[in-house]
Parts: structure tokens; C-alpha cells; sequence
């Protein structure tokens, strides 16, 4: 009788373990179709905030792609941070201060390789340092990564004056080519920064499933010490994972000072809780071991999503609480389906 | 690297002043030569730095990031953060405001309110703030998700809750004259402002907690080591939930206070505030890593950062240096902390 019993009980346990595995599994995408359902029922025209009409028209479409360039790219790569149990807050920061750079180079007369050459390499520098803060020096990620926050940001508003959101100097203008990267359309009314997004994105998915730098991050973000101690060199791990971060920051930049045509030093403010609610939202665990960056991308699209679907039928100062609500309803699933592993 | 608070038996090899300090007193009267250098440096390079009405300018400018800094010391020396403390003070200013405009008296939204009593209005105002501090508490104590996610997200909605409330902007008209008493009261024949004396019988009182009593002293244990404080029967989540629910009180209070002094509620008061509090705890000592720190420490950390970016306003550089100097400046201490600590220790 008990072993009956005691079998019976077994099923069902997997049977729950199963469902939660697979609710695990689809609901990112359900969320995702009952969003998109949502405000594509929801009359736009009853607002008449824009005329741009439905929500899954073509061009409402190809919009949002466009814009959500900077947040795809950028929450890719905070994924595979986080994996590693990691976390950076300066990325915001970074982008802006790309972004200015960028415009400023442009309109200093650089075409438009070397500028977005020079960008990136000073991503690439960003990371280096943060990477450099954390692993090496060992600061706390959190702190470490305020430090150089604020450091990135007083950088941007130094390059453009307080006030001033574009870079204007008297005789010289902002040539017009620096709209082409971001807004001209190339592939299905898509531009470029988009496809280059999607490319590197995709690099980033086999990086983190097929490669052994994606596998040591798990490891590392699982537990640090039994990675160690098999011998994965951790320093070295988490510091390119965050020279990644810097790199894909300088590239949202760029996406964003073309996008705008100027050089914005708050472009990039709340970019980092956006990444964060977008790693959340694809079941990313909170201290890292597990996760993915292909369904952080679903993530980011329910972001943007929310925020643009938002502006659409209800004023705009509901979007900072309506961001954080999202946040803590993805912690609050991460939860339930059981992601968190209580540490203390 | 660890920051260890317990004492080692002193060698007669290691220098005198090893065996006779703890490392919390040691760090404390390294930032008090720090504090004396950059003082000397400011009063040298900025003319007129060094007389007694600009240090106590100095102390009393910052009331309510030491207010705040209070909260989110003991916060830090258990290992968590409280990233919400900005979005609060904005939440509570707007929502005293709120309570307390009369009700119906126009056709602009802004300025009806519920037209309460002005102390009703605070102490429900108060009970917000204990509220979002609450909601913390549930996630970092109870569900053990990192307090960095879960106070950015209150953040997020504390501040996203204020913008709601004033439509984005702020509402400073239809205001009882009770309103604006506790913001402008100031002791009679000084400059000194009641905010200012709150912040100091707080900080006193907080020192005293901090030092004498069985909760300030657990604090330490959590912090170094929350395994061990829990197998030695310490219930940590209620000590987490208080400490949250004190840091947002803490922040309510700071809120109330300044809304007085403006009659106003500004939904974008307060912006960056949280970054502030963390960097004046840091450049006081306080150490995420060991259960390590104290409260006269971000004290000292406070007036430093305050006699940095004073003497910065004094030497005509622009406020964009702010946030370059900001960084900068605690980047060097926690270097330099951690530095003075290891060389102690070796």
C-alpha cells in the first residue's frame, strides 16, 4: 500500500514539475500574444494621440522594430552578464556617452566608419574597466558599476552642455547621412542598425548555447567556487563578458545618436532596469546559472511593446510605474515557476 | 581581500596602532584625515572656505542625504541595498501635498485634493512610504530575490506613483498655510533650520542604536555572515523587514520635510538621491562585503562629499563635473579603504 501510495505521490510530483517546466517554457510567449492582443482590440482612434492607426499594421510595426533596436542589443548582452551572475548598472551611462561621442565625431567631420569604429573601441574601453573594477579588483558588481555610471554620465554632460540635448556649434550642421543607419530602410522597410542587431544577437544566442564561454558562464553564475575549483578561469570569463556588454552598449549608442541625429547624454537613463526587466522577463534566473538570450529578445519586444502600446492609450507619466510594475510581476513569475534559488 | 571586523591577537612585529583599534574605529579616523586634508586643500584653493558659517553650511546643506544615509548604512552592513529611497521621498512629498489640498475649490485637477488635516495628511503619507518600504521587505526578506532588482522596481513605482499623482508635473496650489511650517521653522536667532536638528537627534539616536543595543550589534552579524546568524537563532527576515520598513520611513520623513520647505510636491524631487546616500555610506567605510561600517562614518563620508563638490562650485567648475567628481571621489576611497585595511592586516 505505501509504495502504491508512494508511487502515485512520485507522479505526481513530475507531473507538477513537468507542467512548471512547461509553463516555464511558454509563458513569455503567451504574455507576449495576450499583449499584442490586447492593444491591437483597444480603438486607437478613440484616443486619436496618433493616427498611425493599428497596432499591427505594418508601419506600427516596422516602428517599434526600429526603436527597440538600442534594447535588443543591449539586453543580449546583459543576459549573458547575468548569466554569470553579474550585473551592470552603467549601461545606460555607456550608451549615452557612445551616442554623444558618436554624434560628436559626425559632426566633427568623421564619416561614418571610423566614427563608428572609434565608438566601439571606446565601448570596448568601457568594458575593459568595468570588467576591470569587478573580476579584477573584486567591487562588488553593484557598486563598481554605479562608480562608473556616474563616471560615463558626467563624461556625456561634460561633452554636451547641461541643456543642451543635441551638439550644435555654430557654422557646423549635422550632416544628414547620419540618419541613413538607423532609419533608412534596407531589408522588408527594416534599416541597418536593425539587421546588424539581429546578426550580432544571433551570434550572441550561439555564443551563449554552443560555445564554451557561454557554458563557463553558467558555470560561474551556478556557483563560482565549483567553477574555480574545475579550473575555468573566472577572472578572465567575467571580464569578456563585460568588455561584450561595453561593445554591444557603444552599438546601441550608435543605433540611438542615428536614430535621433544627435547626440543625447540621458538617451541612455533607465536603460539598465529596462535590461533588467527584459532578462527577467526571459526567465533569466536572478543569480545567474541559468538562462537565455533568445527569449530575453521576447522579452525586450514585450518592453517595447508595453511602452509604445501604452503611449497610445494612456497619458505618459504612467509609464515609469507601469515599467516597474512589469519588473516586479517578472520577479514575481521567476518565483513561482521556481527560478530563484534561495542562497541565504 | 574579506574586511574582517574580529581583532586579531596583535604580534609585536605590526605596528602599534594595529593591536589597540578595531578596523570600524581605524577607517573611521582615516576618513577623519581624509576629511582634514581635502578640507585643507578646499580651504587653500577657494577663498573664504575655511570660516565657521560655511562649515556649518557644509553640514547642514546635506540634511537630508545623512537622513537618508542613516537607513541605507544599516542596510549595506546587512548586505542589501535600497536603490527605492528617491522614489519615495518623491512619493510621500506629493502625497502630503495631495491629502492635504482642499477638496473642489477648482476646475484644474491639480489642484483639488482630499483636503485632510495637515497631520492626517503626513501620517498617512507616512504609512505610504512604511508601505512601499514593506513591499521591499516582502521580496528581499521573504522571497530572497536580490535587493537591487526588487528596490529599483519600487523605485520605478514609487516614483512612477508620483508622476501618476501630479500628472507628471507637481501641485503647489489650494495648500492650507499649515503646510509650509515645518519646512521654514528654524531655531530662534541661528539659520538652522528644525530639518537640521531632526538629522542631528537621528543621527545621534542612530548612533546609539547602531552601538548599544542587541539589534544594532545583530545587524553586524547579518551582514558578515547570514548563515551563521541564522543557525544561532537569529530570525533574519524580521530583521530585514524592519530595517527596510526604518529606510523608508526614514526617506517618508525626508519627503514630508522637504515638501514643507517648498509647499510644494514635485514628482521629480529627489532624482539620484539614492545614489547619493550610497555614496556617502561608502566613502564613510561602510562595506557591503563584511557586515562593516558605521553611521559616524557616513557621517564623515557626507561632509566629504560635500566639501568636494562645494569647493568644486567654489572653484567655478560647472555642475556637469558633479557626477564626473562624484565618481571619481569614491572610487578613490573605496580604493583607498580597502588599501589602508589590507596594508593593517599584513
Amino acid at each position: 500500500m505505501t509504495t502504491v501510495k508512494a508511487d502515485s505521490l512520485r507522479q505526481k510530483m513530475d507531473r507538477s514539475t513537468a507542467l512548471r517546466a512547461t509553463i516555464k517554457q511558454v509563458y513569455i510567449y503567451v504574455v507576449l500574444a495576450v499583449i499584442v492582443i490586447i492593444f491591437s482590440v483597444v480603438k486607437l482612434d478613440q484616443v486619436d494621440l496618433f493616427e498611425r492607426g493599428h497596432f499591427l499594421s505594418p508601419d506600427s510595426i516596422i516602428n517599434l522594430l526600429r526603436t527597440a533596436v538600442p534594447i535588443l542589443t543591449l539586453s543580449g548582452a546583459f543576459t549573458l552578464l547575468m548569466i554569470s551572475g553579474y550585473i551592470d548598472l552603467s549601461v545606460g551611462s555607456a550608451m549615452s556617452l557612445s551616442a554623444v561621442v558618436f554624434a560628436w565625431m559626425v559632426l566633427n567631420g568623421f564619416s561614418f566608419f571610423p566614427a563608428i569604429a572609434l565608438t566601439l573601441l571606446l565601448g570596448i574601453a568601457m568594458g575593459v574597466l568595468n570588467g576591470a573594477l569587478v573580476t579584477k579588483l573584486r567591487i562588488t558588481p553593484v557598486i563598481a558599476t554605479l562608480v562608473t555610471l556616474s563616471l560615463f554620465k558626467g563624461m556625456a554632460l561634460l561633452i554636451v552642455p547641461d541643456g543642451l540635448s543635441a551638439i550644435k556649434s555654430g557654422e557646423k550642421v549635422m550632416p544628414p547621412w547620419i540618419n541613413d543607419y538607423a532609419r533608412k530602410e534596407v531589408l522588408f522597410g527594416l534599416p541597418w542598425a536593425f539587421w546588424v542587431a539581429v546578426l550580432l544577437v544571433g551570434l550572441l544566442i550561439v555564443v551563449q548555447r554552443k560555445t564554451s564561454l557561454g557554458k563557463y558562464a553558467a558555470a560561474i553564475g551556478g556557483n563560482r567556487l565549483a567553477a574555480e575549483l574545475s579550473g575555468i578561469d573566472a577572472v578572465t570569463v567575467g571580464w569578456v563578458i563585460y568588455v561584450i556588454v561595453g561593445f554591444f552598449a557603444a552599438l546601441a549608442g550608435v543605433a540611438r545618436a542615428s536614430y535621433m541625429s544627435l547626440g543625447d547624454p540621458l538617451s541612455g537613463d533607465g536603460m539598465e532596469t529596462a535590461c533588467i526587466i527584459a532578462v527577467l522577463l526571459g526567465g533569466t534566473a536572478f543569480a545567474g546559472g541559468e538562462g537565455s538570450v533568445a527569449k530575453t529578445m521576447v522579452g525586450a519586444i514585450i518592453i517595447m511593446c508595453v511602452t509604445t502600446g501604452l503611449m497610445t492609450v494612456i497619458p505618459a507619466y504612467w509609464q515609469v510605474m507601469a515599467m516597474g510594475s512589469v519588473l516586479l510581476i517578472a520577479v514575481v513569475m521567476n518565483h513561482l515557476l521556481g527560478q530563484d534559488k534561495a542562497k541565504v | 581581500m574579506q574586511i574582517n571586523q574580529l581583532q586579531k591577537p596583535s604580534k609585536p612585529s605590526r605596528p602599534w596602532i594595529a593591536g589597540r583599534l578595531s578596523d570600524e574605529s581605524f577607517i573611521t579616523l582615516f576618513m577623519v584625515g581624509v576629511l582634514i586634508v581635502v578640507f585643507g586643500i578646499a580651504s587653500i584653493a577657494v577663498p573664504n572656505f575655511y570660516k565657521i558659517q560655511n562649515i556649518v553650511n557644509l553640514v547642514t546643506n546635506n540634511w537630508f542625504i545623512i537622513i537618508l544615509g542613516i537607513g541605507v548604512t544599516f542596510l549595506l552592513i546587512t548586505g542589501n541595498f535600497d536603490m527605492s529611497v528617491g522614489g519615495v521621498i518623491a512619493l510621500t512629498g506629493v502625497l502630503a501635498v495631495y491629502f492635504c489640498q482642499a477638496a473642489n475649490v477648482s476646475q484644474n485637477v491639480l489642484a483639488n485634493g482630499l483636503g485632510l488635516p495637515y497631520g492626517v495628511a503626513v501620517a498617512l503619507a507616512l504609512l505610504c512610504a512604511m508601505g512601499v518600504g514593506a513591499i521591499n521587505a516582502f521580496f528581499i526578506a521573504r522571497l530572497k530575490v536580490p535587493s537591487i532588482i526588487v528596490t529599483l522596481g519600487t523605485m520605478m513605482l514609487a516614483r512612477g506613483a508620483a508622476q501618476v499623482i501630479t500628472q507628471g508635473a507637481q501641485r503647489n496650489t489650494s495648500l492650507p498655510d499649515s503646510f509650509g511650517v515645518l519646512g521654514s521653522l528654524s531655531i530662534p536667532g541661528t539659520s538652522i533650520r528644525l530639518a537640521v536638528v531632526v538629522m542631528i537627534v537621528l543621527i545621534f539616536i542612530a548612533f546609539i542604536f547602531e552601538k548599544k543595543t542587541v539589534f544594532g550589534r545583530r545587524i553586524y552579524l547579518i551582514g558578515s555572515n547570514p548563515v551563521a546568524a541564522r543557525l544561532s537563532g537569529i530570525n533574519v527576515t524580521k530583521y530585514l523587514t524592519a530595517l527596510y520598513l526604518l529606510s523608508a520611513l526614514l526617506a517618508g520623513i525626508t519627503g514630508i520635510l522637504l515638501a514643507s520647505e517648498y509647499k510644494a510636491g514635485v514628482s521629480s524631487r529627489a532624482t539620484g538621491y539614492e545614489f547619493d546616500a550610497l555614496v556617502v555610506a561608502l566613502l564613510g567605510g561602510v562595506s557591503i562585503t563584511g557586515g562593516f561600517g558605521s553611521v559616524l562614518g557616513m557621517f564623515l563620508g557626507a561632509i566629504i562629499l560635500s566639501v568636494v563638490t562645494s569647493s568644486a562650485t567654489g572653484l567655478l567648475l560647472s555642475p556637469d563635473w558633479q557626477f564626473t567628481l562624484k565618481g571619481i571621489v569614491t572610487f578613490i576611497a573605496i580604493l583607498a579603504q580597502r588599501f589602508a585595511l589590507d596594508k593593517r592586516k599584513s
